[in-house]
C-alpha cells in the first residue's frame, strides 16, 4: 500500500528518534521492510510494518491520512510523524497510529475482536514497548522489538495468573503472528502510582519533617513490609508455574565476574568484590526459580488493592534465553533494596538536599528501615524458606553477592551515563564490602 | 408539593406536650422519602449546648433557642444523644427509664415542644436509642435480679456459666475484664457486651421484643423523626459465635423496619455498627432494615492519608466498600462523641495512629483516640478546610460534630469521653455563654486554655468575622446542598498519577433530567502538587469551581492539568459545552 522507497526514507528518520530502537542512525538507515500488512484501507488508513534494523525486528502501526486533511491531533507530536510517503490511495501523511484515536481501537480489534470502546489516550512510551488506554480500563501494549518467539512478560504473567497469584494486571487477549507477541491487552489498573514515586512521596516528607523515619508522618516501612510479601508471593508463584532448576552458584558467580570486567577497575576494589563472589561458589543456595530479572521500584506498582509487579521482560538488553533463565529469588530481593538506596538518593539530590548532611543521614535511616521492612515482609511469607539457601550465612553471602552484583552493574552505567552520580553505588559498593566482610 | 404539609410537627402546634396520640395522629406526608440521602447531619448533646434554665446543663428549652442558629447554619437534621432517665454513668447511653426525659434536660413537654419549632423550621430530628442493654438501674433490671423466677426474670442475659461465649470480645477493654458479672443478689452472673452497669436485654423473650417496639412508638408519636440505634450487632447471643451481626438480630432489626415504614413513614433508622464495611452492608439488608449506616473505616483512615500525604488509605477503603441497596445511604463523619476508634483499622495501622496523633497515653482510650477534630489537625485550618471538604462530597451523608464547625478543642484530662463533650462555645462571656449558673455547677468545665478556649473560639466572634471557619462551613453546606448529587449520585475515583492526590467524580441526573456532574480533588500533602487527570469522557465540559462559580479551560483532547495549593482541593461541576460551541 504504501510506496517502499518513501516509506524507507521516512522510517531512516524515524526510527532514531524513538525510544524503543535500540539502533542507531546507520542502522536505522539500512533497515529491511520484513511485512507491511494493510489493517484498514480507505482514509485514514493503517498499515502494519515489521521492519528489520540492528540485528531485531521491530513493529509498526502507520497511520495514513490525506494530506489535504491532515488533522490537528497530530499537532505537536513530531516525534510521532514519519511524514509524507507515497500510497496507493494518493499521498499521504504518516504517523504512529496510537495517537489516533480513529484507528487505536483497531490496533486493540487485532486482540479483542469486537471489543466496543468509546475513547482513547497513548501512554508514555518505556524502553520496548508503546502503551494505549482504552476508557480508562483496557491497556494495549504493542511490543515494539519483536522477540524470536513468545514474550516473555506476556508468558510470566499468564503463568502466574494460572497459578491464582493475582497482583499482576489481569491478561485479557493477546495479539500474535504464529508464537510471536505482536501485543498483549491487559486490564488497566486504576489509581497505580509506581512505587519509585511513592517512595519519593515518602521521603519529600522526611527531609522537611525531620524526624526518624519510623515516626515521619509518610512513613514508607508498612508499605515496604506489604511489598515484600507480595515479592515473596510473587517467587512461590512463579515456582509453582515455572520449572524450578537446581541452582549452580558457580555460574552466578561466572557471570557476576563476566559483570565486574565490563566496569573501569579503578572505580572499584576488584580484589575484594572478587572474594565476595568466590565464597558464593561455596554456598548452598537454595532453588533457581524463574525470576522477574529486572525489579525495582519503577517496576511495582500500587493501586488501592495492594502491590502490582509489572513488565517481566527481563533486562530489555540481554538475550531471551539469559532473561528467562531460572536464577535466585535473592536476585529480585537485592534489585529492590537497591532500588530503595536509590530512591533516599535521589531525592536527596531532587530536593535540594545534596550539601545537608543531616538529610544523609536520614536518607540513610530511611532506606535501612525500609530495606529491613521490605525483607520482614519477604521472610515472614509462609512457604519463602523452601526456595532460599537454607543456612542463615548461606542465605546472607548469596543476598550480598547478588546486591554486590547490581552494584558494580551500577557503577559501570553512572560512570559511562552519569559520571555525577556514580557516588551512589560507589557507597554501595564499600558499604557491602564492609558488611561482608563481618560476616 | 406543598411545604407546609412537607413537616407534620406543623399540625401538632399548640399542642406542645400532648401525651401519646396514637389513633388521633394524622399519618404522615412526606415529601421526599429519601430526604436523608440529601440531608445534613449535626450530632448534639443536649447536656452540651445552652444552658436556658441555669442549673449548669443543656436543656431542651436551650436547645430550642438555638434552633435559629442551627438554621442558619443548613443543618437539616439534628442527631440527639440519648437524653431518657439515666443515672449517667456512660453519657445517658445507660437509660434508667425509656418514656421520661433526664429532669436536667426538661420535660416531655419540653422535648415536644421542641420538635415541634424545629420542625417549624424545617429541621428533623433523630434520637440515640440504646437497644441492646439498659441502666443497671432500670425498674426492668431490679425486678430482673430479684429471683429467678419473677416476671421480669427473664428479660436479661443471666448464667452460672461466666465462661460461655467466650468467643465474645471485650469490648471496653480499659475498664472490663469480662462480659459477665456476679449479681449477689440474684446469685448469678449477667450478660453485658459493655460496662457492667449496663445489663444486655435478653432479646431472645418476645416480651422484651415487643417492650422496645413501645418504646420507638412512643418517641415517633412525639415527632421523633427516626433513631440512631447503638450498638446493633450485640442483640442475641449463640453458643460457637462471637454474638455479633447474628441472624437472629437481622430479623428483629427488619421486624423495626417494617413498623416504621407502616406506620411512621418517612423515619429513619440509622445503625451504628463499628465493622468492616462488608459485614455493615448487611444491617441495609435488601433496604428492608436500616436506610442509613455509620461508615466507620473510612473516617481513620483519612487521618491516616493525612499523615503519610497519600491517597491509599482512602482509597482502598472506598474500594472494598461494597454497594448498597437503593435507597440507602453511608453515614460519613470526622469526628463524633466517642473516642476515634480505631478498632476497625489493622494492628499495624493502629500502632501508627497512636504514634501519630497521641502522643501524650492520656489521648489514648480503649481502642481509639479521644480528641477533638482541630487538636487532631494541630489547629490547622487549610486541613480542616480540606477535611470537611471531603466530609461534604465523599458518597454518603455529613454527620457533623457540635463546635467542630467553630474549631472546639478538648481537655484530655477529662475522664472518659467527657473530653469531646464539653459545652458549646457560644460568646467570649462567662462560661462560654454556654450557661448562667456558677462555674463550678457546670456539667463539665468549658475548654479555658488560651488555644481553643471560649475567649478565642467562639460563635459570636465567628458569625462576626466573615472569613471564619463557621462562615466557611456555612458556605459549603449552602453549596453542598445545591448539589444533592453529593449525596445522591454515583462515584467513581480517578486515576491520579500523584500519589498525594486523591480525586473523584459523582453524576446523577438531576430532578431536571439534565445530568449534574461534580469533579472533586483533593491535595493530601502539605507541599503543592500537580496532577494530570484523564478526563476523556467529559470531553467538552467545562469545570466551574463551585465555590466562587469560576469558569476554568474546558477540558479537551489532552489530560486535564490541575495544580493544587498545600492541602488544597477544588470542587468543579462539569457543565456541557454551550449548543453553539458543541462539536458538530
Amino acid at each position: 500500500m504504501i510506496d517502499e522507497r518513501t516509506l524507507q526514507a521516512a522510517l531512516a528518520d524515524h526510527l532514531p528518534r524513538q525510544r524503543w530502537f535500540a539502533g542507531d542512525q546507520d542502522s536505522a538507515g539500512a533497515h529491511s521492510v520484513v511485512s507491511m500488512t494493510v489493517l484498514k484501507s480507505g482514509w485514514p488508513a493503517l498499515v502494519h510494518v515489521v521492519v528489520e534494523a540492528a540485528g531485531r525486528r521491530w513493529q509498526l502501526a502507520i497511520g495514513l491520512r490525506a494530506i489535504d486533511a491532515h488533522d490537528s491531533f497530530l499537532d505537536g507530536k513530531g516525534d510521532a510523524v514519519l511524514g509524507l510517503v507515497e500510497t496507493t490511495q494518493g499521498p499521504a501523511m504518516a504517523y504512529d497510529a496510537v495517537i489516533d484515536s480513529e484507528l487505536a481501537p483497531l490496533l486493540l480489534a487485532q486482540a479483542m475482536p469486537g471489543a466496543a470502546v468509546d475513547r482513547s489516550r497513548p501512554m508514555g512510551a518505556d524502553q520496548s514497548n508503546t502503551s494505549v488506554v482504552f476508557d480508562e480500563r483496557l491497556i494495549l501494549k504493542l511490543f515494539r522489538k519483536l522477540e524470536d518467539g513468545p514474550n516473555p512478560d506476556v508468558e510470566t504473567t499468564r503463568g502466574l495468573l494460572g497459578v491464582g497469584f493475582d497482583h499482576v494486571a489481569p491478561l485479557l487477549a493477546e495479539w500474535r503472528d504464529g508464537a510471536v507477541h505482536l501485543a498483549v491487552v491487559n486490564e488497566f489498573l486504576v489509581g497505580a502510582v509506581d512505587g519509585f514515586q511513592l517512595a519519593l512521596t515518602s521521603l519529600r516528607d522526611l527531609y522537611d519533617a525531620r524526624v526518624k523515619p519510623n515516626e515521619a508522618g509518610g512513613d514508607f516501612g508498612p508499605e515496604a513490609r506489604r511489598l515484600g510479601g507480595v515479592t515473596a508471593r510473587m517467587h512461590l508463584a512463579m515456582s509453582t508455574a515455572f520449572a524450578t532448576t537446581p541452582a549452580d552458584p558457580s555460574a552466578w558467580a561466572d557471570d557476576m565476574l563476566e559483570h565486574l570486567a565490563r566496569v573501569p577497575s579503578d572505580r572499584l576494589d576488584v580484589s575484594a568484590v572478587c572474594a565476595v563472589y568466590d565464597r558464593l561458589r561455596a554456598v548452598h543456595p537454595g532453588l533457581a526459580i524463574r525470576v522477574h530479572g529486572d525489579y525495582h521500584l519503577g517496576q511495582v506498582v500500587r493501586t488501592d488493592a495492594g502491590w502490582y509487579v509489572l513488565d517481566f521482560e527481563g533486562e530489555p538488553a540481554r538475550p531471551l534465553a539469559e532473561r528467562t533463565r531460572p536464577s535466585s529469588p535473592l536476585r529480585d530481593v537485592a534489585g529492590m533494596l537497591r532500588s530503595l538506596h536509590y530512591a533516599s538518593e535521589v531525592a536527596i539530590r531532587d530536593f535540594g538536599y545534596a550539601d545537608d548532611p543531616e538529610a544523609h543521614e536520614l536518607a540513610s535511616d530511611w532506606e535501612r528501615r525500609n530495606a529491613l521492612s521490605f525483607l520482614k515482609g519477604y521472610n515472614e511469607t509462609e512457604g519463602i524458606a523452601v526456595l532460599l539457601p537454607p543456612v542463615e550465612t548461606d542465605h546472607a553471602t548469596t543476598l550480598l553477592a547478588f546486591l554486590l552484583d547490581k552494584a558494580v552493574y551500577e557503577v559501570g552505567y553512572e560512570a559511562s551515563h552519569r559520571p555525577d552520580w556514580v557516588g551512589i553505588p560507589q557507597s554501595a559498593v564499600r558499604r557491602i564490602l564492609e558488611e561482608a566482610a563481618l560476616t | 408539593m406543598a411545604e407546609a404539609r412537607k413537616w407534620d410537627g406543623l399540625e401538632r402546634r399548640g399542642r406542645a406536650g400532648a401525651a401519646r396520640r396514637k389513633k388521633a395522629k394524622p399519618s404522615r406526608v412526606v415529601a421526599d422519602p429519601e430526604w436523608y440521602r440529601k440531608a445534613v447531619f449535626y450530632e448534639v448533646a443536649v447536656r452540651g449546648f445552652y444552658d436556658a434554665t441555669g442549673d449548669g446543663s443543656g436543656d431542651f428549652v436551650g436547645l430550642t433557642e438555638k434552633l435559629e442558629y442551627l438554621e442558619w447554619l443548613g443543618v437539616d437534621c439534628l442527631w440527639l444523644l440519648p437524653f431518657y432517665q439515666s443515672p449517667l454513668k456512660d453519657g445517658g447511653y445507660d437509660v434508667s427509664e425509656f418514656f421520661s426525659v433526664l429532669p436536667e434536660y426538661g420535660t416531655i413537654g419540653d422535648a415536644a415542644n421542641f420538635l415541634q419549632e424545629a420542625h417549624h423550621r424545617g429541621i428533623r430530628v433523630i434520637a440515640d436509642l440504646v437497644l441492646n442493654h439498659t441502666s443497671d438501674q432500670h425498674p426492668w433490671f431490679q425486678e430482673s435480679r430479684l429471683s429467678r423466677d419473677n416476671p421480669k426474670a427473664d428479660w436479661y442475659v443471666w448464667g452460672d456459666d461466666n465462661q460461655r461465649w467466650s468467643e465474645a470480645r471485650i469490648i471496653f477493654t480499659d475498664t472490663e475484664p469480662s462480659n459477665w458479672s456476679w449479681d449477689p443478689q440474684r446469685e448469678q452472673f449477667y450478660w453485658h457486651r459493655f460496662f457492667s452497669h449496663q445489663p444486655d436485654l435478653n432479646y431472645d423473650n418476645p416480651e422484651v421484643q415487643e417492650a422496645m417496639l413501645d418504646v420507638m412508638r412512643f418517641w415517633l408519636d412525639l415527632g421523633l423523626d427516626g433513631f440512631r440505634l447503638d450498638a446493633v450487632p450485640y442483640l442475641f447471643e449463640r453458643d460457637g459465635t462471637n454474638g455479633e451481626n447474628l441472624p437472629e438480630t437481622h430479623e428483629y432489626l427488619k421486624r423495626i423496619r417494617k413498623e416504621v415504614d407502616d406506620k411512621y413513614p418517612g423515619t429513619v433508622l440509622l445503625a451504628e455498627a463499628n465493622q468492616w464495611p462488608a459485614d455493615v452492608v448487611q444491617y441495609y439488608g435488601d433496604g428492608d432494615e436500616f436506610h442509613m449506616c455509620f461508615h466507620f473505616p473510612v473516617m481513620p483512615r483519612m487521618y491516616m492519608g493525612l499523615r503519610r500525604e497519600q491517597r491509599y488509605p482512602i482509597t482502598e477503603i472506598l474500594a472494598e466498600t461494597p454497594a448498597i441497596p437503593d435507597g440507602c445511604q453511608w453515614g460519613i463523619f470526622l469526628r463524633n462523641h466517642d473516642e476515634l476508634t480505631l478498632e476497625m483499622v489493622t494492628d499495624d495501622d493502629r500502632d501508627y495512629m497512636w504514634t501519630e496523633y497521641a502522643k501524650d497515653p492520656r489521648m489514648k482510650l480503649n481502642m481509639g483516640i479521644r480528641r477533638r477534630l482541630f487538636p487532631l489537625l494541630d489547629n490547622d485550618r487549610r486541613v480542616a478546610e480540606l477535611f470537611h471538604s471531603l466530609l461534604f462530597s465523599l458518597p454518603g451523608s455529613p454527620v457533623m460534630y457540635y463546635g467542630d464547625e467553630i474549631g472546639m478543642g478538648d481537655n484530655i484530662y477529662l475522664g472518659d469521653r467527657d473530653g469531646v463533650r464539653t459545652p458549646m462555645q457560644w460568646t467570649p462571656d462567662r462560661n462560654g455563654g454556654f450557661s448562667r449558673a456558677d462555674f463550678a455547677q457546670l456539667y463539665l468545665p468549658p475548654v479555658l486554655d488560651p488555644v481553643y478556649g471560649f475567649q478565642s473560639v467562639n460563635v459570636e466572634a465567628q458569625l462576626r468575622n466573615p472569613s471564619s471557619f463557621l462562615q466557611w462551613v456555612h458556605r459549603m453546606v449552602e453549596v453542598r446542598k445545591q448539589h444533592p448529587v453529593m449525596g445522591v449520585g454515583s462515584f467513581e475515583l480517578l486515576n491520579a498519577g500523584n500519589p498525594s492526590v486523591l480525586a473523584f467524580v459523582r453524576q446523577t441526573i438531576g430532578d431536571d433530567g439534565q445530568p449534574d456532574i461534580v469533579l472533586c480533588v483533593f491535595n493530601l500533602s502539605r507541599f503543592a502538587q500537580p496532577v494530570e487527570l484523564y478526563l476523556g469522557q467529559f470531553e467538552g465540559h467545562t469545570p466551574h469551581e463551585l465555590l466562587g462559580r469560576v469558569p476554568f479551560p474546558p477540558i479537551g483532547e489532552l489530560p486535564y492539568f490541575v495544580t493544587l495549593a498545600p492541602y488544597g482541593f477544588f470542587w468543579f461541576e462539569l457543565l456541557p459545552a454551550p449548543a453553539e460551541e458543541a462539536r458538530v
